[in-house]
Order: structure tokens, then sequence, then C-alpha cells
């Protein structure tokens, strides 16, 4: 539930896979069909021909060379700095502060603010899930996500034991965490399964 | 006033449980744009190389647009083709990425409060053990296969000691309801033909 955009990863690449797939099939035709080529090479060549002329008129004084190639170099320079902006927001949105609450005068009167870190409700529940021994793996982190802190806890049992009987528990820590800050975080329980859970001993006595 | 809260608490989880459930595509976003940044990269280079008039590094701009205008050329045919198909090919498997909806293998386990995600080898690894327990039998004689909408559980009996399938068969299916989870799959218990030896 991190701030992956995930509708962009599917649309670029999308277009990508179709304007592959158009190249490779216009080149497949080319090399296949003799009729296909020579219209090909005539069109292109008028293109080109064009394209030429336009470089022809666009010469600089200083250098004697067309600026249309920095414009263009300015263009792929662009794409290069969309796609390292594209992996950069892979994975980011975590978030550092739970609640941020302005005292009012509706509420009791009193001036001030109260301003919780993530870090409570994190601690409080990693600390709580690391003495179980039916579980090789903990992580809890917080995210921002639609506007909303939520936090996410990864667990991996070992193997063979039940998830549900380990969702229960969590769940009834949880109820406890809502009682201790007062207020409902949005909270995702991921029960998984790591190298670490799948080459350790199955526990056998509980 | 309570109610639209709670609504849309749980809208936030429906749409927390979409995405666990579903692949971000993060992996082939990232090789996707390593390509054609890697891509636009060279091409920058060359442009710029023509623009200030410097010699070229391969291949100038101008004489590669014209290579591309007079495809087929004297490129050898076949060679040409395959690099089609290949490009096509790569294409085509971008394009499944972007359009598929790419389910994990993962099981939602419902609850009022807190949105639960269960991966399909935790599920298969219980499972695995209530088989085991239920038929008596040792962990390498259960296999447990997982999917959407399906559990198969392949039980190779110990020769000699006749296993009853409809036993496995009702314990597997009471912790799987246990686990109340959705989609709900439906039980498979399959006892193999020959049995082992020496456990």
């Amino acid at each position: 539930m991190n701030g992956t955009p995930r509708a962009l990863n599917r649309i670029i690449l999308t277009l990508i896979g179709l304007l592959l797939i158009i190249a490779g099939a216009g080149v497949l035709t080319l090399a296949a069909v003799p009729a296909a080529a020579s219209w090909w090479q005539d069109y292109a060549q008028r293109q080109l021909d064009w394209l030429l002329g336009v470089e022809d008129h666009t010469r600089l004084l200083l250098t004697s060379q067309s600026w249309i190639w920095l414009a263009v170099a300015a263009v792929f320079l662009i794409v290069v700095i969309g796609m390292v902006t594209w992996i950069g927001n892979q994975g980011k949105g975590r978030a550092s502060t739970l609640l941020d609450y302005q005292g009012n005068p509706d509420d009791d009167g009193a001036a001030g603010a109260v301003r919780l870190s993530c870090a409570v409700a994190e601690q409080a529940l990693k600390s709580a899930l690391q003495e179980r021994t039916d579980l090789v793996g903990v992580t809890v982190a917080s995210y921002d996500f639609r506007k909303q802190t939520a936090i996410k806890i990864r667990v991996l049992p070992r193997q063979g034991v039940s998830p549900h009987v380990v969702a229960s528990d969590i769940t009834d820590l949880v109820a406890a965490l809502d009682k201790l800050l007062g207020f409902e975080v949005p909270i995702l329980l991921s029960i998984g399964s790591g190298a670490r859970s799948r080459f350790t001993k199955a526990e056998r006595v509980r | 006033m309570r109610e639209p809260v709670q609504e849309r608490a749980a809208g936030f989880a429906r749409h927390i449980l979409r995405r666990e459930t579903h692949s971000p595509r993060s992996a082939a976003s990232f090789i996707a744009a390593i390509l054609v940044a890697a891509i636009a990269l060279y091409c920058m280079l060359e442009t710029v190389l023509s623009g200030l008039g410097q010699p070229t590094w391969f291949i100038s701009p101008g004489r590669a647009m014209q290579w591309v205008a007079d495809l087929p050329g004297d490129a050898p045919r076949l060679l040409l083709g395959a690099a089609g198909l290949l490009l096509a090919l790569v294409g085509l498997i971008f394009f499944c990425h972007g359009v598929l909806p790419g389910r994990r293998a993962r099981h939602v386990l419902r609850h009022p409060r807190v949105a639960i995600v269960v991966d399909d080898e935790v599920v298969a690894s219980a499972l695995a053990k209530t088989a085991r327990m239920s038929a008596g039998v040792t962990r390498e004689q259960v296999m447990v296969v997982v999917s959407a909408r399906q559990v198969q559980v392949i039980v190779r009996p110990t020769s000699g000691i006749p296993l009853m399938e409809e036993r496995i068969q009702a314990a597997v299916e009471a912790r799987l309801n246990a686990m109340s989870l959705d989609p709900v799959p439906s039980v498979s218990v399959k006892l193999a033909e020959s049995g082992v030896v020496g456990v």
C-alpha cells in the first residue's frame, strides 16, 4: 500500500509494449512482403527528404550545423529525466507522523497540539509480536496512502502455523492499540512466507 | 455521523486489499524505464554530436534515418524478420504486463477491523499440517497446492496402512472454513496410487 504509481506503471508499460509490437510487426512485414518494402521506401524517402530540407534551412551561423539536432537532443533529455523520475516513484510513501491534532475551543478549550509519531504504534506492535515463537519475522511500517496514515504489519510465521490463529491474535493486539491511542488507524496485516520461514524448523510444541 | 466514517474506512480497506492482491508491476516498469533511458541517452549523445558538428560516435542521426528509410535494404531478410519478431515479442511481454490483472498468489482473510492478506504458501503449509495430522503420515508424504479457487491435497499413504480419504477431506475443509478465506477455495483430496515403504 505504498505510493507506487500503479496506474501510471500499467499505462506506460502498455504504451511501450504497443510501440514495440508495431515496430516489430512493421520490420517483419518489410522483410517478408516486397510490395510493402517498396511502398515504405518510397514513403519514408519523401519524409526524409523533407526533414533534410528543414535541416538545410535551419543551419546556425556559428557552427554551420542545424539546431534541430539540439532540439531533438533536448527531447531525449526530457525522456531520460522522465524515466529516472518514474523509477524514483516506485515504492515511496513512508510516513512519520501518526496524528497531528490541534487543540481548539470546541474541544476543551485547551491551547496546544498533540503530535504522535508513527514509531509509537510501530514499536508497540513490534515488541508485542517479537516475543512470539511461531513468527520468524516481523516488520511494521507506516505509509501515507490516500492522504491517510496507515500501518502495515508483515509477519512471517513458521511452517504449519495456521494463519487465522496468528491473525486473530494480532487483531486482539490491534484492538488494544485502538484503546491505547483513542482512535483507529487503518491497518493492513500481511501474513507471508520468506526464505527464513521456509528453512527454519516447523514448530512442534507450543 | 458515524455511518459515513465507517463506510469510508471500509472503502479504504477494500482499496488496500485490492492493491495487496495485485502486482504493482514495479519490476517490469523498472526494466522498461532502464531500457528506454539507455536508448534515449545514446540517441541524445549522437544528436548532440551532430548538432555541434563533431565526429559521430557510431552512426550519425541522418545516416541512421536513411538506413531505416531504406529498409529492408541489403540486410539479410531472415535476420531482419527474426529481429522484427523478437521486437514484437518483447513488446508483447510489456503489453501483457500492462494489461493483465496480475493477481498475486494471496487470499484475503475477512475481518471487520483489520485488512488481512495471506500468502497462499502459508495457507498450504497450514493445510498440509492438518492433512498430515489427520492421516497420520510424515511431512514428506503430503503435498498441498493452493490456487485462487482450489486446494489440492495429495497424500502418499504408507504401504499397508489404508487411509480414509473422507476423513482427510473433512479435516482440511474444517481448517479451511476456520480461516474464512476470500475467495473460498474448494478442496480435493487425492490419494496416490503407490504407497511409501520404510517410513
